[in-house]
């Protein structure tokens, strides 16, 4: 008898445990984790970190080709920026971030800094996330141009008052057996060293995701895909969210989102 | 053959084959993802890398090896025995594209999924492969890791025009070589077109890298009949040791810096960057190889004892053999970037990788070693005429 109630308290307790977990994890842990090592030598943004602090409307642009779209997963409103600006928003509750995507597909960092004039600085950002390097690598584009190109862009930005962030390629094993993306990769390494600007290594961080098992980047096509393309702009979203926020101070970031950690 | 080769056997220079090693496992290291080995290659210490070590001695030998052989039989029979090797090299060219298209057609699957629709889309020549077929048979295609077999190939074609032009106008050519490299240094259209188009150029820039081979032959060239007197030069050294110190100096702070931000760097590489191509083979990394080169040559003597040492034999044998282990180690960089992308493990992964390689490579090389010795050739294996003349044994 006490034997069948054990049994059945233990699978009800199972039960209960394993109905929780996410809801555990969620609050806890998030299932894509970006250890501190892809952060802890990035500048901080000091004027994004400023103006999120402060009462000012802080405005975001997102630069980009289809990854930054979100097209893999349906759209804008499932695309990382979309996600950062939700990230944002929960962890500063009173505060109005706007997160604007001026994403186009296939579009190359010459293409991108051509826009800068008329498209991008009269928002007046605070904060540029420029992604870029997919174009360069898979068409072979020289290193030494993309170079210039990106520091030409940086120059032009920085000269306008907005912060900087460079936002690498996307990782996977198919297209990282067919593309060189290694000397593009350097390349934004050192610009963003030698700028002192920060880095979103997504290549290091969805490499990273899909080695601990985190992310399977190889699920398939059609509902399964989207899913997972909308669940890995979410990781990307909130891993961005970390990084911009960098700068601020624990104590106020504890106060602003009220007790969020 | 036999009585004619003789003399190379003695002056055999094993510095040439032991560098030649060092570079093509450097190469091979390079090349795989991600790899904590890399991080000790020649590129930690030098603007070069070890590409430009082994155009450089690869220049030497064949100035060498084919200057003697255009002296002895003529212009018809040296330009035969370089264009037999310009084939083999071809062949393997074409070999690593298959392996490359095995790839892609087994991975196309996974790219063709809209996660990486901007890649797949950009990668036209999934949708094209008749055109991609021909492109690569005529080297304008150049997938990951298949850059620098067409360079071999392209500056091992004109090396035979380019030998009789030294025994007739050395000054003229040396002066147009040069030429032709600082004209790209000031203007980079002038390149090779590549496939994909439309903008896309060979990744190493034949009309500046001859420069290096070039110069490598002729020293070798000139080698033949005796060393090339200023080299000695004691002012000449200490040049170049300078040189080579502040390179050092400079690329090894930044290395440093690269594995550790808070190590401050000393020069910025904004300043640098310019003079750095690798594309264009920028006049840093030019002056660089050659000084390095220079002060490795006049500090390691010929018959340095460590050469004859059981520890050197690993990098003589494939250095004897470069051909092969540098067809071998591109198409193990190639097999390892898969095993590395598929199964990942981290540094432990790559160290097996690595070793693993460079393992294969040795052990490659000592069979080919000992299969010249057990065929007898005449001069064959372990002192025979430079590993250009492979292409004659055939």
């Amino acid at each position: 008898m006490i034997r069948v109630f054990l049994r059945y308290s233990i699978v009800l307790i199972a039960a209960i445990a394993v109905g929780l977990l996410p809801a555990v994890i969620g609050a806890e842990e998030r299932e894509c984790p970006v250890p501190e090592r892809f952060y802890t030598f990035e500048p901080p943004l000091t004027k994004t970190a400023k103006a999120l602090a402060s009462r000012r409307e802080v405005v975001i642009v997102a630069l980009g080709g289809a990854s930054t779209m979100g097209v893999a997963a349906g759209g804008l409103e499932f695309a990382w920026p979309a996600r950062l600006a939700s990230a944002l928003a929960e962890k500063f509750p009173s505060k109005r971030a706007k997160v604007i995507n001026l994403a186009v597909g296939r579009q190359t960092a010459k293409r991108a800094v051509e826009r800068l004039e008329h498209d991008v600085l009269p928002l007046k950002p605070t904060l540029v996330i420029w992604e870029t390097g997919t174009m360069e690598a898979v068409r072979g584009a020289d290193v030494e141009e993309f170079r210039q190109t990106m520091q030409t862009g940086i120059n032009k930005l920085r000269a306008a008052g907005a912060d900087v962030l460079l936002m690498n390629m996307q990782f996977s094993r198919a297209s990282d057996a067919v593309i060189h993306f290694e000397p593009y990769l350097t390349a934004m390494r050192e610009l963003a060293d030698i700028n002192d600007v920060p880095l979103f290594r997504r290549h290091a961080i969805m490499r990273h995701w899909a080695e601990s098992g985190a992310l399977d980047l190889r699920a398939g096509d059609g509902e399964k895909g989207r899913e997972l393309a909308a669940n890995l702009y979410d990781c990307i979203g909130r891993a961005m969210a970390d990084l911009v926020t960098r700068g601020i101070p624990a104590a106020k970031r504890a106060n602003r989102a009220g007790g969020d950690r | 053959m036999a009585v004619a080769s003789y003399p190379s056997a003695v002056e055999r220079d094993l510095r040439l084959d032991f560098f030649r090693g060092l570079a093509l496992f450097c190469i091979f290291l390079d090349h795989l993802p991600n790899n904590i080995l890399a991080e000790f290659t020649f590129q930690s210490v030098m603007f070069a890398d070890a590409a430009e070590v082994f155009i450089l001695i690869s220049g030497y030998t064949a100035g060498m090896v084919y200057g003697r052989a255009m002296e002895r039989q003529g212009f018809v029979a040296a330009g035969i025995r370089v264009y037999h090797r310009l084939w083999q090299l071809y062949v393997a060219h074409i070999f690593l594209f298959m392996i490359f298209l095995a790839t892609v057609a087994y991975t196309q699957g996974a790219l063709n999924k809209s996660l990486y629709a901007e890649e797949f889309g950009a990668t036209n020549f999934l949708s094209e492969p008749g055109l991609a077929l021909v492109q690569a048979l005529m080297l304008q295609f150049q997938p990951a890791f298949m850059d620098i077999l067409p360079l071999y190939i392209v500056l091992l074609a004109v090396l035979p025009l380019v030998l009789a032009g030294f025994r007739s106008w050395p000054r003229v050519m040396a002066l147009v070589s040069f030429a032709l490299w600082l004209a790209v240094q000031f203007d980079n259209r002038i390149a090779l077109a590549a496939y994909p188009g439309p903008d896309r150029v060979w990744f190493l820039n034949p009309f500046a890298w001859q420069a290096l081979f070039l110069l490598g032959a002729w020293f070798g060239w000139r080698n033949i009949h005796g060393e090339v007197s200023w080299l000695t030069r004691r002012w000449l050294f200490w040049l170049a040791a300078a040189l080579a110190l502040t390179g050092l100096l400079i690329r090894f702070n930044w290395t440093l810096h690269d594995f550790y931000d808070p190590i401050p760097v000393l020069v910025s590489g904004k300043l640098l960057w310019p003079f750095l191509s690798k594309t264009d083979l920028g006049i840093l990394r030019l002056v660089n190889v050659l000084a390095v080169a220079l002060v490795v040559a006049s500090l390691i003597p010929l018959q340095a004892r460590f050469l004859a040492s059981s520890a050197a034999w690993p990098f003589l044998i494939c250095g004897r053999n470069s051909l092969y282990i540098f067809c071998l180690g591109i198409l193990l960089s190639v097999l390892g970037h898969l095993v590395l992308n598929e199964f990942f493990g981290g540094v432990a992964m790559q160290l097996a990788v690595s070793v693993a390689g460079v393992v294969i490579m040795i052990t490659v090389a000592a069979l080919l070693e000992w299969f010249v010795a057990a065929q007898g050739t005449p001069g064959g294996g372990a002192v025979g005429a430079p590993t250009a003349s492979k292409g004659a044994r055939g």
